[in-house]
């Protein structure tokens, strides 16, 4: 009996673990499609402007990260953990993943890259953000199924 | 029986059900209203910068650029929209205990001062857009300058506001919380 049930928690979290494994090769391959987006889209052009969406999109979280670990209120905490350094960094992440979707439409606008290097830079760099959105998700939930 | 005299932001906005969360998506959503703000201008001021000439006429040169003029009313409403978010919101309630009378006529003072930026900003785009473009009758390509410079004070304006009920909404809650 005992046995049995080790062995079932044993496959369980073998299953657990693969499924993890699984979401995370899944993601890394979303990734490098986002990336190889966005490089084609400054390679085929010979204009390598729209590489610094890939960069806007990977310093979007950042403020986030920075500013998550400011304000822990004894008070406020179980709710919403919500103070002015958080709001401040909610606030700029905001506007650096809108400045993301923004810049090669601007670029574009003014023709200093071309139509189809705006739109295959927009849907990499949305891709490389929503990987980063859904691997720090999926972190999240981890954390708080054991603890 | 809700009304206090005393209180000069009494916002009659309805309160949203948005949830626990109400606070974070009025962050986002204004942090995000901001960033279109700017870029709205600055796509304008690019595009300024980049174009030669009219539609259709490639050899005359292009009537109007967007000048220092343009950028007056968004750096208006950029100095508001900082006065009015520094401002802690405690301070003009007025409630007992945050210093005396006098620091929370301050503030109000402050927050006066902040929202006449913004709408001085907002009127003074207008008035760009009506007395640089409209009233030289410039095509539209040109025009669209003026257009941008509106929407972008119209949209720190917005994204003020939507702050200001995210963060003011939920420090009541707070208030009731701690006491």
């Amino acid at each position: 009996m005992a046995a049995g049930l080790k062995s079932k928690s044993k496959t369980k979290s073998k299953v657990l673990l693969l499924r993890s494994v699984a979401a995370v090769i899944l993601l890394s391959f979303v990734l490098a499609v986002g990336f190889l987006m966005i490089i084609l889209s400054c390679a085929l052009y010979q204009n390598w402007l729209p590489l610094l969406v890939a960069l806007i999109f990977v310093l979007a979280p950042l403020p986030n990260a920075i500013f998550s670990h400011c304000g822990a209120d004894d008070f406020a905490g179980s709710y919403e953990n919500s103070s002015g350094p958080v709001d401040l960094g909610r606030f700029i992440t905001a506007m650096i993943v809108v400045t993301g979707f923004a810049l090669p439409i601007v670029l574009a606008h003014s023709a200093v890259i071309t139509p189809g290097s705006c739109a295959m830079s927009i849907i990499g760099g949305g891709l490389v953000y929503g990987t980063i959105l859904t691997y720090s998700q999926a972190f999240k939930q981890e954390d708080s199924e054991y603890d | 029986s809700n009304y206090d005299p005393r209180r000069v932001c009494l916002n009659p906005f309805p309160e949203f059900t948005l949830g626990k969360h109400r606070r974070t998506v009025g962050v986002y959503l204004a942090g995000a209203l901001f960033a279109l703000a700017q870029w709205t201008f600055l796509d304008a001021a690019i595009l300024s910068k980049h174009a030669k000439a009219p539609w259709g006429e490639p050899d005359t040169p292009a009537p109007v650029h967007v000048t220092f003029v343009d950028w007056i009313p968004g750096i208006c409403s950029l100095l508001g929209f900082l006065v009015v978010n520094l401002i802690d919101k405690d301070r003009i309630r007025g409630d007992e205990g945050f210093g005396d009378s006098r620091a929370v006529w301050r503030a109000r003072l402050f927050l006066f001062i902040g929202f006449a930026l913004m709408a001085g900003g907002l009127a003074g785009s207008i008035t760009v857009l009506i007395l640089k473009y409209i009233l030289n009758e410039y095509p539209e390509q040109f025009t669209y300058y003026g257009y941008a410079n509106v929407s972008q004070n119209v949209a720190l304006m917005l994204s003020a506001i939507v702050l200001w009920i995210a963060q003011s909404g939920s420090s009541e809650y707070e208030y009731n919380l701690t006491l």
